[in-house]
């Protein structure tokens, strides 16, 4: 996840950058590079939590019907 | 230096971002689902949206020469698209509100279903160029050596001029290259005609002088008037 925030960082800085210098090295950098570090980010956070995700334990919120009171 | 109220709306994103991911490096929370949920805004939906207001911002900004013009080969171009003094067809043109501070693109976008993304690709051609070849020209080695890529569409002067008025038919020259005019055969910025756009990047031996140009513009006034 810190990877994740430091490319992302990086990423809004470039496209930032364009917004008050509208030369063609930032308005390029930023929808070239600034965008791709961004998305290769917000890939890398998702990558994050669905590895997450799958090593969760499952917990549902009811807990199972015990066969005592069928017994009962 | 023009901050657009959208340029700051993406900066305020940028901003908001960017205090969410420093505090997650800096305090390292356990991954749970609510600080899941804030770095899901942290690091993609405001990111996401600084990135498409971004794209709006810096697509218009290729419209206008500020853009064009941050090239150090386009100095000139630029200068006397820009001189109140000067009679050149880019400085003429840019001189009126319809073109103004969009000149170069105006003049010279393709024009059609697909010219808005045509002319991008052009442009990135442009960039190639740039930099594999231009950057290291100083202005004196640069300008005798760039060259529009293709010729100058009529099309794009017909977009205004569209050829079919009383006064522009009037001109001799004009009727009587009419068809040729129309199908591009003979280019309404050459030499013999209306001149380059920016005469200055031309041999002064293919430039019509004023006096030339004028004469040939010499108009009969409309029947009636």
């Amino acid at each position: 996840m810190a990877w994740a925030c430091v490319l992302g960082l990086i990423a809004l800085v470039l496209m930032s950058w364009s917004l008050f210098d509208q030369g063609w090295i930032p308005v390029m950098m930023a929808m070239s590079v600034g965008q791709g570090i961004g998305t290769l980010s917000f890939a890398l956070f998702l990558v994050i939590v669905i590895i997450d995700l799958r090593k969760a334990e499952f917990r549902p919120s009811l807990p199972p019907k015990s066969n005592k009171s069928e017994d009962d | 230096m023009h901050v657009s109220p959208l340029s700051w709306i993406a900066l305020t994103c940028a901003v908001v971002a960017a205090v969410i991911m420093v505090y997650y490096l800096i305090a390292r929370p356990p991954l749970n689902a609510r600080v899941k949920m804030l770095m899901m805004v942290g690091v993609g939906v405001l990111p996401i949206m600084t990135a498409m207001i971004g794209n709006v911002e810096g697509l218009q900004a290729t419209e206008h020469q500020e853009f064009c013009g941050s090239c150090h080969t386009m100095d000139m171009h630029i200068a006397d698209a820009n001189d109140p003094d000067s009679g050149s067809l880019a400085a003429i043109h840019s001189r009126t509100i319809k073109f103004g501070d969009k000149s170069c693109y105006v003049c010279h976008k393709d024009y059609g279903m697909f010219g808005y993304a045509m002319t991008k690709f052009g442009g990135m051609g442009h960039v190639y160029k740039f930099l594999s070849e231009y950057a290291w020209y100083d202005m004196e080695e640069a300008l005798p050596k760039i060259h529009i890529a293709r010729p100058f569409k009529n099309d794009n002067c017909m977009q205004c001029h569209s050829t079919t008025g009383t006064i522009w038919n009037g001109v001799a020259d004009h009727n009587g290259l009419l068809g040729d005019l129309r199908t591009g055969e003979t280019s309404c910025v050459s030499a013999g005609c209306h001149g380059y756009a920016h005469p200055f990047s031309k041999p002064d031996e293919e430039t019509p002088s004023d006096a030339e140009v004028h004469s040939a513009l010499q108009a009969p006034r409309p029947a009636g008037t």
